[in-house]
């Protein structure tokens, strides 16, 4: 009977077509995400080169003076990104993952963007992600929307009816073989994917795995509920097909002009002036005012006292950075909360809407959601500050620029452990597959009954 | 052809397409859609422009503010440009949720254009945008699709096309006006669309009504165009298939292909086969070429003091300080003119890349009408890349002539005896100064430039309508009644 059933499902071209179309686009998919980290990696090794050739340029012009050189020189914090990135690349193509900062005002230069072709990024990344959460269940759709109709629109229903046991054995085999062969794609994309990108398997590539399976079944669930109704061919097809459209494209799209609309982010402009005006202004104020704010920051620096009104001084100088830094600090906190805001609005809605729960979920398992890169913010934050409580008491001693070991100033390297959840990782996609299955079984009990089969 | 056999088929359509109760909620859906989308894009619209245009001017308050002080400390305070939003972008999104907001222009330096709204989002953007143009470029072929998949199939199935023809209409008779009772239907969803566009353009014309306005009619005829294609299309498939079911599942087939999968795959392909330069790589060449060029800060650079000694023999004296002018507020001149012009040089290869990256989907409107309108509305909606680079040229132009203007009031006022820094309260320029600056004042393209930029588009899709039409007339001596 199985053999049948396989022997059936394969006969159509169709059908076919769309399972080589999606394990292609799967590994044209894991080719983008590999050539993602290829690019990381050349990246951390440029930066690395450039970083030496950088300070030893510096070192050469400015040798007579420590607070001049640190002005110009920049350091770089690498974000490392977990090898899981190449499956779901998420916010990390806007979000740079290297910061090159000097020792000056850090809000004036954490925020710069990459540099990235917009054009792409509004046609979206063509990620193992994306095929699972968009192209798997137009597959699981085509495989499944005649599953009941195909057999009476083709008049064989009553043949069926005669020759096996139960016709509700017999759609039910029909499904698993489905089932059985896109997971049997999905699976295949993974290994060739641990191969491809030698992705070590561990517990949160379990987890992306089996989120990404809970998906599917979802799917499977949500196509058997409706062939469950017993209508026709075309009205399936065009049923999905509609909640495909509702579900993966337009309620997502629909809660982030919400989103976005409700949480608007004007603290983010707010940032970029107040940093600007927090240093420059104090030029033209008097410099014990800067200096007094600057040792209520920093008592441990009062023993530096206060420099002659008249002249230049670094000293007072990076004072007046530091002012930029803590004037632009209000709008700084305002505008985390709002981007705070919109992340747990995202997530509240993501716990009704699979193909939001399986993206965001996806990029926090790989380290490529916007909490992420939060979280990398907050690394350049304490990196700069470490940066700073090195150099400052040197530049106010006016120590010699040898007195620096400048070799040993390597880029560093920031990397963020992964952690599983595996609750509210699977339980949305699987819990919503249990109920639908459920659902659709007492449906079909009903159709039998009507149809007296 | 007769135009009363016409007429009385699109009438025939249209009151079979109301028969179907399915319909009424499709339709709802649709209508619900629109709304929200219209008045969600008009909000943002507003609410962003509101808030651009605060910090635009809060940013020139505190410009102006400033003391009598030196001009160099003026070029590095500089000032910002904030991205204005072209009132159409309500309608169609286009890249700006992906493109910077703000930047930053100061003195020697060309910042990165940040803040996009993507770098402020989720994650969710990615799912794509809910805007008015995106409800009639995906949604709306959908939905005629499933108005007209059965148009001729059914009469075929039920015997009522034998019927007719033997009754003296024509196929192409058929045809046509089946087309045009389903675009019909199109026209008329459209039509409230453009009436509550229109309602949110009155009073946002911004610097030329006249332009808007244009692109507003054009944007309209180019949706028409867009829907009569997509009518043909539908009808044809109806023709050509001799089942309705198979003529919806082509149909369908159809709209997966060129909607979803061909756009995203030819820029990712695009993207693949010409990778762009890193930002690491991008800055280091540039601050190499710089460096080589000649580092103006550096004393001891050859380059430079070349070229001291050339404006001091110029002007037979011995020292700087001599200079009928401030010899610093010179050389940071020529220091500006330098680096921009590498800079500049670099950034046109970074988008000469870019361009490569898009060609295939630029190529692609020629075998995709839905490709050829989403790059045609984005344009005249003032969302597309061309708009952005526009922008981000003006903002450099400006940063450029402020530098040079601050550079300018150094050589002219400041004493050439003040050969270095900046700071102190002696050797100053006057704060009237500052005002005299014009701020940054940005302006749209014109609607001639917007067609020359998206010619392509244009002109595929005009193709399309008449390779459309020509496909109709072609169909009616094809296919049989039964």
């Amino acid at each position: 009977m199985y053999r049948l059933i396989i022997k059936e499902l394969f006969r159509s071209k169709v059908v076919i077509l769309c399972m080589v179309l999606v394990a292609v686009l799967g590994i044209l998919g894991l080719l983008i995400g590999k050539q993602f980290l290829d690019r990381q990696e050349v990246t951390t090794e440029q930066v690395a080169d450039y970083q030496q050739e950088h300070i030893q340029r510096n070192v050469t012009y400015h040798s007579d003076d420590l607070g001049l050189l640190l002005y110009y020189i920049k350091f770089a914090l690498i974000n490392e990104p977990d090898k899981l990135a190449a499956l779901s690349i998420g916010q990390s193509d806007v979000n740079p993952n290297v910061r090159q900062v000097t020792i000056r005002n850090l809000e004036g230069q954490k925020y710069d963007t990459d540099l990235v072709n917009p054009s792409s990024l509004q046609a979206g990344n063509l990620d193992l992600g994306f095929v699972i959460i968009h192209l798997f269940p137009l597959l699981i759709i085509v495989l499944t929307f005649n599953l009941l109709s195909e057999e009476r629109e083709a008049g064989i229903w009553p043949l069926i009816t005669v020759q096996s046991k139960s016709r509700f054995y017999y759609i039910a085999k029909k499904l698993l073989i489905r089932v059985v062969a896109v997971l049997a794609i999905y699976l295949l994309l993974f290994v060739v994917a641990i191969m491809l990108l030698q992705l070590p398997v561990n517990t949160t590539l379990s987890a992306f795995f089996l989120l990404g399976m809970g998906y599917l079944v979802f799917w499977f669930t949500l196509s058997f509920l409706v062939v469950s109704f017993g209508k026709g061919s075309s009205y399936n097809a065009l049923t999905l097909l509609s909640l495909w459209l509702v579900l993966s494209i337009l309620l997502p799209s629909g809660v982030n002009s919400f989103l976005t609309n409700r949480y608007p982010v004007p603290e983010a402009l707010e940032t970029m002036i107040d940093q600007r005006d927090g240093y420059h202004k104090k030029w033209d104020t008097n410099k014990r005012e800067t200096m007094e704010a600057f040792y209520d920051h920093y008592p441990q620096f009062a023993s530096y006292g206060m420099p002659p009104e008249e002249g230049f001084n670094w000293l007072w100088y990076y004072a007046m950075q530091q002012m930029g830094d803590d004037d632009a600090r209000e709008a700084t906190l305002a505008m985390n909360k709002k981007l705070e805001q919109r992340e747990s609005a995202s997530r509240m809605f993501a716990w009704v809407l699979p193909s939001m729960h399986v993206q965001l979920a996806f990029n926090q398992l790989a380290g490529t959601g916007q909490s992420d890169h939060l979280r990398f913010l907050e690394a350049t934050d304490r990196f700069h500050e470490r940066l700073r409580m090195d150099f400052y008491p040197k530049i106010f001693e006016t120590q010699a620029v040898s007195s620096v070991d400048w070799e040993s100033l390597q880029p560093k390297i920031y990397k963020k452990e992964p952690t599983v959840d595996w609750l509210a990782v699977q339980l949305p996609v699987w819990g919503g597959a249990l109920i639908l299955l459920a659902v659709s079984l007492i449906r079909f009990g009903r159709l039998r009954h009507r149809e007296g089969w | 052809m007769r135009k009363e056999i016409i007429i009385l088929v699109a009438r025939q359509f249209w009151t079979t397409a109301f028969r179907s109760r399915a319909i009424y909620p499709l339709l709802l859906i649709v209508v619900m859609l629109l709304g929200f989308s219209g008045v969600t894009g008009w909000e943002n619209y507003k609410e962003q422009n509101e808030i651009r245009q605060h910090y635009q001017q809060k940013a020139r308050e505190s410009w102006e503010s400033n003391p009598d002080k030196h001009p160099h400390r003026m070029a590095h305070f500089g000032t910002f440009a904030f991205r204005l939003k072209y009132p159409l972008s309500m309608f169609d999104g286009g890249i700006e949720n992906f493109t910077g907001n703000a930047v930053f222009l100061e003195a020697h330096k060309q910042n990165m254009v940040n803040f996009s709204e993507a770098s402020l989002s989720t994650g969710l953007l990615r799912f794509g945008e809910l805007t008015l143009a995106m409800v009639l470029q995906t949604v709306f072929p959908l939905l005629l699709f499933f108005l007209g998949f059965a148009s001729v199939s059914a009469e075929r199935e039920s015997g009522t096309l034998k019927i007719m023809l033997i009754q003296g209409a024509k196929f192409r008779e058929i045809l046509v006006g089946k087309t045009l009772g389903l675009w019909l239907v199109a026209l008329v969803c459209l039509l409230p669309v453009l009436l509550m566009l229109g309602y949110f353009l009155v009073g946002q014309e911004a610097a030329d009504p006249g332009d808007v306005w244009t692109r507003f009619a054009v944007l309209s005829l180019v949706y028409m165009l867009f829907f009569m294609v997509l009518s043909i299309i539908t009808v044809v498939v109806s023709a050509t298939s001799h089942k309705s079911k198979n003529a919806l599942i082509k149909l369908l087939a159809i709209w997966l292909v060129f909607v979803v999968l061909m756009p995203r795959t030819s820029q990712a392909l695009g993207n693949y086969l010409f990778p762009s330069p890193s930002k690491v790589a991008f800055e280091s060449a540039i601050e190499d070429e710089v460096v080589q060029k000649g580092d103006s800060h550096n004393p001891d650079d050859p380059y430079f003091k070349a070229l001291k000694d050339s404006v001091l023999a110029a002007h037979q004296v011995d020292s700087i300080e001599d200079l009928p002018f401030n010899y610093g507020g010179f050389v940071m001149g020529v220091g500006e003119r330098t680096s921009s012009a590498i800079y500049n040089n670099h950034q046109e290869a970074l988008l000469e890349k870019y361009g490569l990256q898009n060609t295939l989907t630029e190529w692609a409107a020629l075998i995709n009408p839905y490709v050829a309108i989403k790059q045609l509305s984005m344009a005249l909606s003032g969302t597309d890349f061309s708009t952005y680079l526009d922008f981000q040229e003006q903002a450099e132009r400006y940063r450029y002539d402020l530098a040079q203007k601050m550079n300018e009031l150094q050589m002219e006022h400041i004493s050439p005896k003040k050969a270095q820094g900046s700071e102190g309260k002696e050797h100053v320029v006057e704060h009237e100064e500052w005002s005299l600056v014009p701020d940054f004042e940005q302006r749209f393209l014109s609607f001639t430039k917007v067609i020359e930029n998206a010619w392509l588009s244009l002109l595929s899709l005009l193709g399309w309508g008449v390779i459309a039409v020509w496909g109709i007339f072609y169909m009616s001596n094809k296919v049989t009644a039964v």
